[in-house]
């Protein structure tokens, strides 16, 4: 078996109209990779953990890049980041903090709780394509994404 | 665009004047300040020294880090820098090194990079770099309080 060529997104948005928005910008930039919505903090935690559904890891992958929104129901994005850095492999994946909070003490704190990158999420679509055209030049493009799961060898699988 | 200039941390010569080349092509421009080696780093960071004047040693806005430095390595530097108790621990640190190998690139991770790149081997990649990394850490990217 060898790992699709596309690495996979994590996209961590409770607001539908908001996920629909991004999805379609990264459709209209022409990323292909697939992108996985989850509406909030305990999905995400269930998907990165492989829990139930998400058990089958040939068809839903460790993410290569995790967008999070800060304001979740049930698990805030706070969460999510404090989990996360102590999960081995895991903790390595890059996460982009995609919200409209733009106190400063939420950008700290996302920072201080191991956030790679932190964007305002716009208001309107053409900022939002903007955006994520940026996302995608940078982290898909530029980006020297780390390896999350070890082989012995290319071919043991 | 934020405060504060760009800390390139390479004590390659060549390396340096490329990316120094290609942060000069930049308008408007971006002030920049090279050290060579990881006690430089954490010395200008520390304000210990000749780096205790912050008007003429501001605290910069974002790190361009090699690997490979002599004194302390790049990977002794982000665990320093991460393990501060000061604001300085939130300091976007980017990766920017020859070593494209896997090791390197996680452990970079595992020790908070925010992210990593690999110098290109030709100047036009090397401008492209340097434009999109000032696209979005400098413009796009919300930054720390520092």
């Amino acid at each position: 078996m060898t790992e699709p060529a596309l690495a996979t997104i994590l996209l961590v948005e409770d607001t539908p109209s908001d996920a629909t928005l991004i999805r379609r910008a990264f459709e209209k930039t022409h990323v292909l990779n697939p992108i996985i919505w989850t509406r909030n903090g305990q999905e995400a935690l269930g998907y990165l953990s492989g829990l139930g559904q998400y058990s089958d890891r040939t068809r839903y992958q460790l993410p290569a890049l995790i967008l999070l929104d800060l304001d979740l129901p049930e698990m805030i994005g706070f969460e999510l980041l404090q989990w996360k850095r102590t999960q081995p492999y895991i903790r390595r994946i890059p996460v982009v903090v995609l919200t409209i909070d733009s106190a400063t003490s939420a950008v700290n704190s996302a920072y201080d709780l191991g956030a790679n990158s932190y964007l305002i999420k716009p208001g309107n679509p053409d900022e939002i394509m903007r955006v994520v055209k940026t996302i995608q030049e940078y982290w898909l493009g530029l980006n020297q994404p780390p390896k999350l799961v070890l082989r012995a060898t290319p071919d043991a699988r | 665009m934020p405060d504060g200039p760009v800390l390139l941390v390479e004590d390659d010569v060549s390396d340096f004047r490329l990316i120094q080349r290609a942060f000069a092509k930049i308008k408007p421009s971006i002030p920049t300040i090279r050290l060579t080696h990881g006690d430089e780093v954490v010395a200008y960071l520390a304000g210990d020294g000749p780096y205790e004047n912050r008007s003429i040693h501001p605290i910069p806005c974002a790190l361009l880090l090699d690997i490979k430095l002599p004194r302390r390595s790049g990977f002794e530097v982000l665990e320093w820098i991460r393990t501060q108790q000061s604001a300085l621990k939130r300091l976007p640190i980017i990766m920017l090194t020859s070593s494209s190998h896997q090791v390197d690139v996680n452990k970079a991770y595992e020790l908070g990079a925010n992210s990593y790149l690999v110098k290109p081997s030709n100047n036009s990649e090397l401008d492209q770099l340097v434009s999109t990394f000032r696209t979005y850490w400098l413009e796009l990217n919300e930054g720390p309080n520092l």
